[in-house]
């Protein structure tokens, strides 16, 4: 949409404040690789200004100041070339990225259009030679609204909707897409892939408990040669299982905790699923281990003797 | 109750094949007093380990009687279901080799068999002691099974065998891995604990100088037993 729509939302029944904002998926180049990254553009001192700065501070120029996430590994005043321009870093986050998971980095909404849309004059000069007509700058994805207190969102977005005949979603209904469409559709697909994972968790716990028992047959024999119960004999191999199964769990968990922020994307730990890890854990661990019960049983107490 | 603790009548053990029957036990009787030490003897592949497995409960004749301190253990069919109980309460193993369990300790493998049986820790704690101490290995009660000699090793196995208060120990070749001094140390032992503690001892091996230590020899060959008294008996 055009950048001046802010003007006709500004002037809408309750709306206090609007702004207007890019969003780019860009390259930006790191001490190690090219790194995707998307650039939020806003205009300064507007609704749509970075969170959570943990060092440095928001963007005060229009032009050649960026914000970036502390995960791209970029220092205050570290310069970054960008399209025709370099520049400046001037302030950091934690924890800033797009509903993909990418990190997020902060520029004016000047300057993202620029980015976006000025092309380079090799560009510039094939393109006239086509017959294509410059492009616009002042285009803008979305324009950010803040509601007078006294008003509703919902009835402010319908209004907007019926006389401006764009789409408008309350900070509710935003949330509500985000977790339906995007993210819902992620934990689905990594929820294929734990499947996919723990099924072969198991198979190896269950390579891993079956050779163990194999390799202990003999004292199983012993065993059961002076009588120790089946139920005791299983009760050693499930518990063998689980503290395998355990060990495992506790040193997944710190791997994990330790590695996530090397991710290129987001990855969110939190306690609950660690919790529900568990007990898929014990699950794996028991059912790993009936190969090895069912030849523990098997096991004949006359191999102790041997003739 | 009788003084016997082992009573076996008519006892057969047939293996049989798609093409044929092979009749490893043809049939024998024999009987055990209650703190008699026996000599189970016999050339390879006649007999000696199935009729002790039969004993122990844990391969099934085909055929026979077996009574076990009193009580009928099979009759042409298991009388007792189970064999397990039996085992852990009434008999004891020892085996050529130590067989322990090898990542318990010591006293871990000496009380086994009571914590299985429900005893108190307590009581099986003192127990062990007792027979660990009897036995002359005290010293190693906390000592994994891997740092110990051969001959303490089969001490462990034998106290191990101990722990239940059992009325029979079926032992085979227990000192075939061990030299002739502590051989006869443990053959002693055995001896002793049979007298002492009333406990009937079934024990298969080639050792002749051993003979002194049994009361009596059970001979097997081609299927059949027979029992002499050790004092009457020339072994070649």
């Amino acid at each position: 949409m055009f950048e001046d729509v802010k003007y006709q939302i500004r002037n809408v029944e309750g709306v206090s404040e609007a702004a207007a904002m890019t969003f780019q998926t860009i390259q930006i180049p790191t001490s190690l690789k090219q790194e995707r990254v998307t650039a939020v553009g806003y205009e300064i001192g507007k609704i749509g200004k970075p969170q959570n700065i943990i060092s440095g501070r928001e963007l005060a120029r229009e032009h050649y100041e960026i914000v970036v996430d502390t995960k791209l590994g970029f220092k205050l005043d570290d310069k970054i070339p960008l399209g025709r321009n370099i520049y400046t870093v001037v302030g950091i986050t934690k924890g800033a990225v797009s509903s993909s998971g990418e990190a997020l980095v902060y520029i004016s909404l000047k300057d993202a259009q620029q980015l976006q849309f000025l092309a380079s004059n090799d560009t510039i000069r094939s393109d006239r030679a086509r017959g294509i007509k410059d492009t616009t700058s002042t285009i803008v994805n979305t324009i950010v609204a803040k509601v007078s207190s006294g008003y509703s969102p919902k009835d402010i977005a319908e209004n907007i909707k019926k006389w401006k005949h764009k789409s408008a979603y309350t900070n509710e209904k935003q949330v509500e897409i985000l977790t339906k469409n995007v993210i819902e559709k992620s934990s689905k697909q990594i929820g294929l892939f734990t499947i996919i994972l723990i099924i072969v968790s198991s198979v190896i716990i269950s390579l891993i408990i079956y050779t163990m028992t194999i390799g202990k047959i003999k004292e199983i024999a012993i065993l059961k040669l002076i009588g120790m119960p089946n139920i005791e004999i299983v009760k050693m191999i499930v518990q063998q299982s689980l503290v395998l199964g355990f060990l495992a769990f506790v040193a997944g968990n710190i791997f994990a905790n330790a590695i996530k922020s090397k991710f290129p994307k987001n990855v969110q730990l939190l306690p609950e699923d660690s919790v529900g890890l568990f007990f898929v854990v014990v699950l794996v661990s028991v059912i790993g281990s009936l190969f090895g019960i069912y030849k523990a049983l098997k096991a004949n107490p006359a191999q102790a003797i041997g003739e | 109750m009788s003084s016997l603790a082992i009573k076996v009548e008519n006892l057969k053990k047939e293996y049989i094949t798609k093409d044929s029957t092979l009749q490893v036990i043809k049939g024998i009787d024999f009987e055990l007093e209650k703190g008699e030490i026996a000599m189970l003897l016999g050339p390879s592949g006649s007999g000696k380990t199935t009729l002790l497995l039969m004993l122990g409960c844990i391969l099934e004749p085909t055929s026979g009687r077996i009574t076990l301190d009193d009580e009928i253990v099979y009759e042409d069919r298991w009388i007792l279901k189970d064999t397990r109980k039996l085992r852990r309460e009434k008999l004891g193993f020892i085996f050529q080799a130590h067989n322990l369990i090898p990542f318990l300790n010591v006293q871990d493998n000496v009380t086994l068999l009571p914590q299985l049986n429900g005893i108190a820790e307590v009581e099986y704690k003192k127990k062990a002691k007792e027979i660990l101490t009897y036995l002359g290995i005290e010293d190693k009660t906390n000592y994994m099974i891997g740092s110990l000699s051969g001959g303490q090793s089969q001490r462990v196995a034998i106290a191990r065998s101990l722990a239940n208060d059992p009325r029979i120990i079926l032992a085979d070749e227990p000192t075939a891995a061990l030299d002739k001094e502590r051989a006869i140390s443990v053959m002693e032992l055995l001896r002793k604990l049979a007298k002492e503690q009333e406990v009937a001892m079934i024990v298969v091996t080639h050792d002749d100088r051993l003979l002194p230590y049994f009361d009596s020899v059970l001979k097997i060959d081609d299927g059949y037993l027979t029992k002499t008294k050790a004092s009457e008996t020339k072994l070649h």
